[in-house]
């Protein structure tokens, strides 16, 4: 479980957070949704400790991010944007390298990064270097590395973003199976597509705190719209930042 | 902690050692300054082994062929044509035969700018060779006259010198030592910048930073793979330098410069202080700098402080205080080992000991730096 309370933070002269509360369930896909610039990374920075909120406090599984850092970031797998890849290392390599940083012993990490190389259906490139990877493969490789360890919650920044059909919806399938493990998933995106398909506890968030949240039904009939687009762009009061 | 400080290592050096582009640039310097050096030293012997002979003008030389021809002797010869002589004419004196007949002081009139640099050498050549010519017929005058002519000399200077062959070329032997201790600093420079203001702007230090480990472990396994292969460079460059350097005919210069096993084992051990305070060096640097191109131009200044002590050292510059001083120390004593005198152990002791204290200094800074959001994201 994810726990977010009273997020404040100041970048330069902008209120990147301010005030932003959440909660994100085991056992659920929470989308974080915000046009660009709403404080969308920001938050998840925070929540990994790589940010100092000016106040409030984060909470992994109970444990506050900011006095148990170490203890913290052990329950939690990122999915960074972006990916972070090492060009000159193997997604093997990679993946079994951060696998042992998460603090699995080097046999158990070797077979765990098996286990998600074929999960993730990438034997093909597991054992080329990552230079020269297409989007999709970027994005399956950082997947992998954000899931070897099998941590309880899931972080994801714009998963989705560059895409094609066949790697968004290896994704969807693997989300869908962590939630089913009972795993905390939290996503942040822009695109209404797969927050609407995909989460079933949806925060909506602009300049840096929380517009509305609950279920894409739920804030449909909150904005009293059709569509999660509509109710968004109703609920935010513009139509910035919306990909299709 | 070891076991995630090796997992961090041995990443670090993988990753590191498929970067060949780094890895030559270290290689490059590791193997063409030691041939360089070679080459330099070879071109220098030559033109020490066959002194040119010196053509002057010479006026009214007719009048003294003794003269001249004890300046031939000395290879120092008249010439007719401007573009191949000297701007240097000695101008003997009319009177100068009936002023040696009479045995009075016979006048040559020596004309040269003494202010050109490069005349002076051959200017004070020609003034040797007359003054020696002088003291020879002087002797002879005297004995002519029953006189002895050790009379006219009241002291005698017997110099011993004690300079054993290979303690004489001490400024050539100087730049050959510092060309170890900056294959330290330039071998891995690329790679230094690479693993760490690199992977800032490839975006993998936060993600690394995300992890559960602390910062000090992620500097430590960068100055660790930093070192290895700085003293991958040292080794190149040590063996390079064995069998170049062989080949350089020191015997001409009195002198001899050998790399010997004793004294590559030796370098080993004085040098990796000094790569370990390099690479916390660079790596404190490259985090400081905003971007990749920033950090290549500050390391680059920086390394100018290592330099300057190497160099002090080997144009022997206040030597007193500054053998002291980290680096200054360490080659001082590389230069001793080579020139077979005693190691001065209390400076080689107390420079390593700075070394080492920097190096520790250097890799909390850098771990500091790790924790503060505006170096891990640049802004």
């Amino acid at each position: 479980m994810i726990k977010v309370t009273n997020l404040n933070k100041k970048i330069g002269d902008v209120n990147a957070l301010n005030g932003l509360s959440f909660t994100a369930q085991d056992g659920k896909i929470t989308g974080l949704l915000g046009p660009n610039g709403a404080g969308k990374t920001t938050c998840l920075r925070t929540v990994f400790g790589l940010l100092k909120a000016d106040s409030g406090n984060a909470e992994i599984d109970g444990i506050d991010v900011a006095k148990e850092p170490m203890v913290a970031k052990q329950k939690l797998g990122l999915f960074p944007d972006p990916c972070g890849l090492y060009e000159r290392l193997t997604p093997r390599e990679y993946i079994t390298f951060f696998a042992q940083l998460s603090g699995l012993n080097a046999s158990d990490a070797k077979q765990a990064t098996i286990d998600v190389i074929n999960k993730l259906a990438m034997n093909d490139i597991a054992d080329r270097r990552c230079q020269g990877f297409s989007q999709g493969q970027r994005m399956k490789t950082a997947l992998a590395q954000a899931v070897v360890h099998n941590p309880s919650n899931i972080i994801l920044d714009e998963p989705t973003r560059g895409l094609d059909v066949m790697s968004t919806r290896i994704l969807r399938e693997l989300l869908l199976l962590l939630k089913a493990q009972g795993h905390c998933v939290l996503f942040s995106s822009h695109v209404m597509q797969e927050v609407a398909a995909l989460c079933d506890h949806v925060v909506i968030m602009a300049n840096g705190q929380v517009i509305a949240q609950g279920s894409v039904a739920e804030l449909c009939e909150h904005a009293g719209k059709e569509t999660l687009e509509e109710a968004f762009v109703a609920l935010i009061g513009s139509d910035e930042g919306i990909a299709a | 902690m070891i076991n995630l400080l090796t997992v961090l290592f041995k990443k670090e050096v993988m990753d590191a050692s498929r970067d060949k582009r780094s890895i030559m640039a270290g290689l490059y310097y590791a193997i063409g300054a030691p041939i360089g050096v070679c080459l330099l030293m070879s071109v220098l012997l030559q033109q020490l082994a066959s002194p040119e002979a010196l053509k002057i003008n010479i006026e009214n030389s007719d009048s003294a062929p003794g003269l001249i021809a004890h300046l031939n002797s000395r290879d120092i010869f008249a010439s007719t044509d401007a573009n191949e002589r000297k701007d240097i004419t000695l101008s003997i004196s009319d009177d100068y035969q009936q002023k040696m007949s009479e045995g009075r002081p016979a006048t040559v009139t020596l004309i040269a700018d003494k202010s050109d640099d490069k005349l002076r050498k051959h200017i004070n050549q020609v003034e040797k060779a007359i003054a020696l010519y002088s003291s020879e017929i002087a002797s002879l005058r005297l004995v002519s006259r029953g006189v002895d002519p050790s009379l006219m000399r009241a002291i005698v200077i017997e110099v011993h010198d004690q300079a054993t062959p290979d303690s004489k070329g001490g400024m050539i032997l100087g730049i050959v030592v510092l060309t170890l201790i900056l294959a330290l600093f330039y071998a891995a420079m690329n790679l230094a910048i690479d693993t760490s203001a690199g992977e800032r702007e490839r975006n993998s230090l936060s993600l690394l930073l995300s992890h559960p480990l602390h910062s000090l472990h992620i500097v430590l396994a960068k100055i660790g793979a930093i070192t290895t292969f700085s003293m991958l460079g040292l080794m190149v460059i040590l063996v390079v330098s064995k069998f170049s350097y062989a080949m350089v005919p020191w015997q001409q210069m009195g002198f001899s410069i050998t790399i010997t096993p004793a004294f590559m084992l030796f370098s080993i051990a004085i040098c990796l202080p000094i790569a370990l305070m390099s690479a916390s060096l660079q790596v404190f640097v490259s985090f400081m700098a905003k971007s990749f191109k920033e950090a290549q131009s500050y390391v680059t200044m920086v390394l100018f402080i290592p330099m300057a002590l190497s160099m002090i050292t080997t144009y022997d510059i206040a030597t007193d205080k500054v053998q002291w001083l980290p680096i200054a120390a360490q080659q001082f004593a590389l230069m001793e080992f080579i020139k077979g005198n005693p190691i001065p152990i209390p400076q080689l002791l107390l420079s390593t000991v700075i070394t080492l204290v920097l190096c520790v200094a250097f890799s909390f800074l850098s771990a500091r730096m790790l924790k503060s959001e505006k170096v891990v994201f640049g802004l």
